[in-house]
């Protein structure tokens, strides 16, 4: 049959008619070819050889015959029912679906109301729009309003404690007090402390504090043994000023011997953990 | 040549078959009804022999018919019969369906949604009536040696290539070849003669 020359046929399936391939063209009808002929025969096939393909339309007519081999039998009436309902349901289907789009064209008042409610859709949507970009803008303004009022209130604090120091500060019942450096490169502060109003501590060309540490002021009391009692924490701004205001100190003017200012772990302590920088004695009047 | 077989009802005479068909494409229910009448046993005696077991014939054999009403214009009746088209789509996917359950190579063209390209348009049905031309191929299949006739049946019933053939009836494959060959050309010699 064809024994030996179908490699080269495979690689170059000429168009050419070729008896060997005419032979085999009832088994490729039939589909009993192993996958090596199959391939040459569908290759040649593939090139438009008219006489295989017409021995090609005929072996399949052939091949078919063969079907009347098979035991004759009937199918099942229900196999009926089932395709026949198979095909009414889907011509059914295909009916509404045509009769859908017809009334679709026909109906040109439906088309206008469908249109009116997009549009009324529409509109209600830019509508919501529109509220909901008016209330954005409301809150913002309310929270540029709050933020106004928050620095207002500041301002007006800031304003109270620089007029809290300035009387301090000027009133004639003010202890002042000269807080001395134990450097002798670093200035002397400057404290006023009036027994109602507070202490005022402030200076300039201070040097710079390390990182993670602040200054502190103490209150050392009269009470010989007595701990320093711990006010509040300063730092030096860029410049090297400090000014700090002290509304409640811890102890009275009567009961505290001196001022004392040392370096301190940032935040403060409850004791000091290193030798005054700065000391001022209360001298009464 | 075998195509002459049917050379007398290519007189420009549509068949039945294809007149039905038409009328398919105009989702005529009626004519659905009449060609699944007419070839529904054909279509199941084939599908069942192939499949042996009817509940699968049956699901295989609604395929077929459902394809044929949502794809009737995938038949072109100028380009050869009716009948031949749909035994060989009917054979196609009883043997697919037999490979999906044993998972066997598929091995033979792919058919299925393919229109059998017959140049000539022979026209079985006008030739020859459906039941002399079942029994005239029995009777020409019979008088082939056993084994040769089992060998085509082998390759027809169960898609098996030559090589399975052989390798099932034990036979040398140059043999196995030569039987179905010249089977199939007794048969259309005889088909011819008939005519």
């Amino acid at each position: 049959m064809f024994e030996g020359g179908i490699a080269s046929n495979v690689v170059n399936p000429s168009n050419q008619f070729d008896d060997r391939f005419l032979e085999l063209i009832e088994a490729y009808a039939l589909g009993s070819l192993d996958p090596e002929e199959l391939a040459a025969v569908a290759a040649h096939l593939a090139t438009g050889c008219d006489e295989c393909n017409q021995a090609l339309a005929e072996s399949r007519c052939l091949v078919s015959q063969l079907a009347y081999l098979a035991p004759e039998s009937a199918p099942s009436a229900m196999l009926r029912r089932r395709v026949m309902q198979t095909v009414r349901t889907e011509l059914a289907a295909a009916k509404v679906q045509a009769s859908s789009v017809l009334a679709g064209t026909k109906s040109a008042i439906s088309l206008w109301m469908w249109a009116a409610v997009a549009a009324a859709l529409l509109f209600a949507f830019y509508n919501a729009y529109q509220a909901n970009s008016l209330q954005t803008r409301i809150h913002k303004m309310q929270e540029l309003l709050s933020a106004q009022i928050k620095l207002q209130h500041e301002s007006a604090r800031q304003l109270a404690l620089a007029e809290r120091e300035a009387i301090i500060l000027t009133n004639p019942e003010s202890l002042k007090i000269t807080l001395a450096a134990d450097n002798k490169h670093f200035p002397a502060l400057q404290a006023a402390w009036h027994q109602e109003l507070g202490i005022v501590v402030s200076g300039q060309g201070l040097p710079a504090v390390a990182r993670k540490r602040t200054l502190q002021l103490w209150l050392i009391p009269k009470t010989p043994g007595a701990k320093p009692l711990p006010s509040l924490t300063l730092q030096p701004d860029a410049e090297g000023k400090v000014d700090l205001l002290v509304g409640a100190p811890p102890d009275s003017q009567g009961a505290t011997k001196a001022l004392a200012i040392t370096e301190e772990p940032e935040g403060g302590s409850p004791q000091p953990t290193s030798k005054p920088i700065w000391v001022g004695t209360i001298a009464r009047k | 040549m075998f195509l002459a077989v049917f050379a007398s009802s290519n007189s420009g005479q549509v068949s039945p078959d294809a007149t039905l068909v038409q009328r398919l494409l105009q989702r005529d229910v009626s004519a659905f009804e009449q060609l699944y009448d007419r070839h529904s046993r054909n279509v199941y005696s084939l599908v069942l022999r192939i499949l042996r077991q009817a509940s699968t014939a049956e699901e295989v054999v609604q395929d077929i018919f459902l394809q044929l009403w949502r794809n009737a214009a995938q038949y072109d009746g100028s380009r050869g019969p009716f009948v031949p088209w749909l035994l060989t789509l009917a054979r196609n996917r009883a043997l697919d369906q037999l490979r999906l359950k044993s998972e066997r190579q598929r091995r033979r063209e792919d058919q299925t949604e393919e229109l059998p390209q017959l140049v000539a348009s022979p026209d079985f049905e006008g030739s020859l009536d459906e039941k002399r031309r079942a029994t005239r191929v029995r009777e020409l299949m019979a008088a082939l040696n056993p084994q040769q006739k089992r060998a085509i049946e082998l390759a027809y019933f169960e898609g098996l290539s030559h090589t399975e053939i052989a390798n099932a009836l034990n036979e040398p494959l140059g043999t196995v070849k030569s039987w179905i060959r010249n089977g199939l050309l007794c048969l259309k010699e005889g088909l011819q003669a008939t005519s």
